[in-house]
C-alpha cells in the first residue's frame, strides 16, 4: 500500500477538465473566459501530471505495472494530445471528445481503486519496461484520437440530419465550424496526421517489446495472445494507410478501417485478458 | 473496399491492370489450398528449413523477386504485385489468419478436433498461414524495389520501414528452425555440460557451467486476514493489504493492524521468533490486531519457508491475520563458465541481463520454487540465434523508419497518383462533400472524371 492518496488529485483534474471544456463551450468570442478556459484545461493535465510523478515517486518503481496504472498514463496523455491538436490543427471538437474520454477512463480508475505495491517482478524491471509502456501509451491515446475523428465522421455521414439539428444544442455533435459559424468541410487530412504519428509510435512500442523480449525471455517474437492482439492492432492501422495513400478520395471505408482498429486495439490492451486463448500469457496482468 | 468479383470500375476480373477484385480471389485461392493441405497432409515443421537450406530459400526468394521486377516487369503479377491493392489484399489475408489466431488458444491441448485438423492451434507452423506470409512477403518486397530502382532521396523513409519489414520477417521466419534453446539444471559445485533441448534430448554444449551459489532478494511480505477455518484469503481486501515493516499499521476486514516487529530472516524458539542468518530462515513479524469490539490480540505471524509452517494468529473464530509469502524481487546465478576454446571466467546470470560466451546467450531461467530462496537448483537456459544480426538489422531500419514518418509525415505519392490529381482535396459543396463522394462516383457524371478508377494505375 501507499501512503499518497489518489482521489482528492484524480477529482481535481476530472473537475479542472469539466470546468475548462465549459468556459470553451460558453466563451464565444470573450477573450478573458476563453483564455481561463485554457488555463483551467491545463492546469488539469499538470495536476495528474504532478501525482503521476508522486506515485512513481511514491512506490519507488514506474507506475505502468497494473491495468489501472496504464489507464492512468492514457487519461493523462489524451487530454494532452487533444489540446495540441486543437492548439496545431484548430478542431475544437476534439479537446472535447479527448477530454471527457479522460475523464471517463480516470472515473474507472476512481470506482476501481486498483492494487498498489512496491513489488515489481524480475522480468519487469529492465531499462526497456519505460520506453515501451510510455511508448505504447502514447500511441494508444493518439490512436484513440483517431478512433474519435473516424466515429465522428461516421456519424456525420450517416446521420447527417440528425448531426445538423442536434448541433444546435451542442455545437460538439455537428460539423467542425469556423469564426463566423459557417461550415469547415470535412477532411481526412487529421485522422492521417494522428494515424502517422500513432502507427510510429506503436511500432516503436512494438520493437522496443521486441528488443526487450531478447534480453529477458531470450526470443523478441513469440506469438504470445498479448503479441497477437499488438500486431494484429498494427496491422489494421498498416491496412489503413495503404488503402488511404491509394484512395485517397475515399473516405468511408477508411473511416471503417479505423473504427475497426480501435476495437482490436482495446482488445490488445485490456481485452486480452479475459480472451480464453491467453490462458498461458506472460502479459496477463490484474487491476 | 471493394469484393465484388468485377473491380469498381467494371473492369471484368483478370484483365490488366488487376486490382482489388484478383487480390481477394488470390486470397481465395490461398486460403482453399492451404486448408486443403493442411486437412490431407497435416501441418508443417520448421525444423526441415535448417541451415543452410534456409538461406538458400532465403537468397533464392529475394532473388527471383530482383530478377523478376528487372526483366519481367511486363508481367502483370509483377506490376500488380508492387501497388497498394496486393499490399492491402494480402495484408487483409494475414490479418484475417492472425484474428484466427488470436482467437484460439495455441498449442495441443484443450481444442475441439476441427480446430486441431485445420490446424489453427498451430497457426505459425500451418500452410494457409505460410501461403499469407508468401503473399505477403511478394508484395513487399516488390513494393520495396519499386521504390529503390532507381533510387531517389525522398524515398528513404519508404525504404526503411518496406525493407526493414522484408529483412525481419524474412530472416526471422527462415531462422526459426536454427534457434536452439537449451536449459541446463546447476546444482552447486557440480559442473555442467550437457543440457536438455526442446524435444526433451540431451546436448553437450560448448560451454560448461558450475554454480557457486543460486542469490534471491525478496520484497517485503504483505499482511493479509484469512478465514480461520480454511485459511483462505478473504474476499475484497486486496485494496487493504500493506507492506509489512517495523511500525506499519492498517486496518484490514474491519481489523486495525500494527506491526510491533518485523525480522526478514527469523526461527522459532519457544513460541517467540528470533533473527538469525541460518538456512530455512523465514521472515516473522509480531503484531497486534484489535477487532471492531475493541479486543486486542499481539502474536507472531510468520509466511513459512520449506524448512517452517506458516504462522496466523487467530483473532476470532472467522478471522486470522496472516503474512503473505513474499514475491521475489531479483534472482541470480554466480557460475564459472569454461568454453571450449580455453576460456574460464565467472560472472553473475540474472532475469534480464543474460551473459554472452561461445556465441551462446546464457539466460537465467528457473529455479526450484518449493525452495524459493534456498533452492539448491538453478536452472540457465542457453540459446543461440544465428540469425539474430540480420533480424535486428531489420528491426533497426524500422525504428529509423518510424522515427521518419513521426517526424516527416507520410511518404510522397508514387507519381501515377500525383499526376492523376488523386491528392485529397477539399469541396466547396459544404461540409459532408469529403463523405459522400463514394455515392456520388456513380450518380455525378462530372465527378467520375476526376474519381480514381483502375486507369490511373496504368501509368506505372
Amino acid at each position: 500500500m501507499m501512503n499518497l492518496d489518489p482521489t482528492p488529485y484524480k477529482a481535481l483534474a476530472i473537475g479542472m477538465w469539466a470546468l475548462g471544456m465549459f468556459l470553451f463551450l460558453s466563451a464565444g468570442k470573450r477573450r478573458t473566459v476563453t483564455l481561463l478556459a485554457h488555463a483551467t484545461f491545463l492546469s488539469g493535465i499538470l495536476v495528474l501530471a504532478g501525482f503521476t510523478w508522486m506515485l512513481w515517486m511514491d512506490l519507488g518503481r514506474p507506475p505502468m505495472r497494473t491495468l489501472g496504472e496504464t489507464r492512468l498514463w492514457y487519461a493523462l496523455f489524451l487530454p494532452a494530445i487533444g489540446y495540441t491538436t486543437y492548439i496545431r490543427w484548430n478542431y475544437k471538437w476534439i479537446l472535447h471528445y479527448s477530454g471527457v474520454m479522460a475523464i471517463v477512463f480516470l472515473m474507472i480508475n476512481l470506482m476501481r481503486p486498483g492494487v498498489y505495491d512496491r513489488d515489481l517482478m524480475p522480468a519487469l524491471q529492465s531499462i526497456w519496461f519505460v520506453p515501451h509502456v510510455i511508448v505504447y501509451m502514447f500511441a494508444y491515446a493518439v490512436l484513440a484520437v483517431s478512433a474519435i475523428v473516424a466515429v465522428k465522421g461516421l456519424w456525420l455521414y450517416y446521420f447527417e440530419k440528425q448531426a445538423l439539428s442536434l448541433s444546435r444544442f451542442l455545437p460538439v455533435l455537428g460539423p467542425e465550424t469556423d469564426a463566423d459559424g459557417k461550415v469547415v468541410p470535412w477532411s481526412m487530412q487529421l485522422a492521417d496526421n494522428l494515424v502517422y504519428i500513432g502507427l510510429g509510435f506503436l511500432t516503436l512500442g512494438l520493437l522496443f517489446g521486441a528488443l526487450w523480449g531478447k534480453e529477458a525471455w531470450g526470443h523478441y517474437w513469440m506469438w504470445d495472445p498479448k503479441e497477437t492482439w499488438a500486431f494484429l492492432t498494427w496491422i489494421m492501422y498498416l491496412a489503413y494507410v495503404h488503402y488511404r495513400h491509394h484512395r485517397p478520395r475515399q473516405v468511408v471505408g477508411p473511416l471503417w478501417v479505423l473504427s475497426m482498429a480501435f476495437i482490436v486495439l482495446m482488445i490488445c490492451w485490456f481485452g486480452v485478458n479475459y480472451l480464453p486463448s491467453a490462458a498461458n500469457s506472460v502479459h496477463t496482468y490484474t487491476g | 473496399m471493394n469484393s465484388a468479383p468485377t473491380s469498381g470500375s467494371g473492369k471484368p476480373i483478370w484483365v490488366k491492370p488487376w486490382g482489388y477484385a484478383e487480390g481477394w480471389f488470390i486470397c481465395l485461392a490461398l486460403l482453399i489450398t492451404g486448408f486443403s493441405l493442411q486437412l490431407t497432409i497435416g501441418g508443417l515443421d520448421p525444423q526441415t528449413l535448417s541451415w543452410p537450406l534456409n538461406a538458400y530459400l532465403g537468397g533464392g526468394i529475394t532473388l527471383l523477386l530482383v530478377v523478376l521486377w528487372s526483366f519481367a516487369r511486363n508481367l502483370e503479377i509483377v506490376r500488380w504485385l508492387a501497388r497498394a491493392p496486393a499490399a492491402i489484399t494480402s495484408i487483409a489475408l494475414i490479418t484475417f489468419l492472425v484474428l484466427l489466431m488470436g482467437f484460439t488458444l495455441q498449442g495441443s491441448q484443450g481444442n475441439p478436433v476441427w480446430v486441431q485438423k485445420l490446424g489453427l492451434n498451430h497457426m505459425t507452423r500451418s500452410w494457409p498461414f505460410l501461403f499469407g506470409i508468401a503473399f505477403f512477403t511478394a508484395s513487399l518486397g516488390m513494393a520495396t524495389l519499386k521504390r529503390l530502382l532507381p533510387f531517389r532521396g525522398r524515398n528513404i523513409g519508404f525504404f526503411l520501414n518496406h525493407a526493414g519489414l522484408y529483412i525481419a520477417l524474412l530472416a526471422g521466419i527462415l531462422g526459426a528452425a536454427d534457434l536452439q534453446r537449451i536449459t541446463m539444471d546447476l546444482r552447486p559445485g557440480e559442473v555442467v555440460w550437457v543440457g536438455t533441448d526442446q524435444r526433451g534430448q540431451l546436448r553437450e554444449l560448448p560451454v560448461a557451467l558450475q554454480l557457486y551459489s543460486f542469490n534471491m532478494e525478496e520484497f517485503n511480505p504483505k499482511m493479509t486476514v484469512v478465514t480461520s477455518d480454511s485459511a483462505r484469503m478473504v474476499d475484497g481486501i486486496e485494496t487493504q493489504m500493506f507492506e509489512i515493516t517495523k511500525g506499519a499499521r492498517g486496518t484490514i476486514a474491519g481489523l486495525d493492524i500494527e506491526v510491533l516487529e518485523y525480522y526478514p530472516l527469523a526461527m522459532a524458539f519457544d513460541g517467540r521468533y528470533e533473527p538469525v542468518n541460518e538456512h530455512g530462515a523465514a521472515p516473522a513479524a509480531l503484531v497486534r490486531a484489535r477487532s471492531g469490539q475493541g479486543r486486542s490480540i499481539e502474536g507472531w505471524i510468520s509466511s513459512g519457508s520449506f524448512m517452517l509452517t506458516h504462522m496466523f494468529l487467530p483473532i476470532d473464530s472467522t478471522y486470522a491475520v496472516a503474512m503473505t509469502i513474499p514475491g521475489s524481487a531479483s534472482y541470480s546465478s554466480d557460475v564459472a563458465v569454461y568454453t571450449a576454446s580455453g576460456d574460464v571466467f565467472d560472472t553473475r546470470i540474472e532475469v534480464n541481463k543474460p551473459v554472452s560466451a561461445e556465441g551462446w546467450k546464457l539466460y537465467q531461467y528457473s529455479y526450484d520454487q518449493r525452495f524459493g530462496r534456498y533452492s539448491q537448483l538453478s536452472v540457465i537456459e542457453l540459446i543461440r540465434d544465428p540469425w539474430l544480426p540480420v533480424v535486428y538489422t531489420g528491426i533497426f531500419m524500422l525504428l529509423l523508419g518510424s522515427v521518419y514518418l513521426m517526424f516527416l509525415g507520410k511518404a510522397p505519392l508514387p507519381a501515377e497518383d500525383t499526376e492523376t490529381g488523386q491528392e485529397a482535396q477539399v469541396h466547396d459543396e459544404g461540409a459532408f462533400a469529403m463523405l459522400v463522394e463514394e455515392d456520388a462516383v456513380s450518380t455525378n457524371p462530372q465527378k467520375k472524371a476526376v474519381t480514381p478508377t483502375y486507369e490511373s494505375e496504368l501509368v506505372s
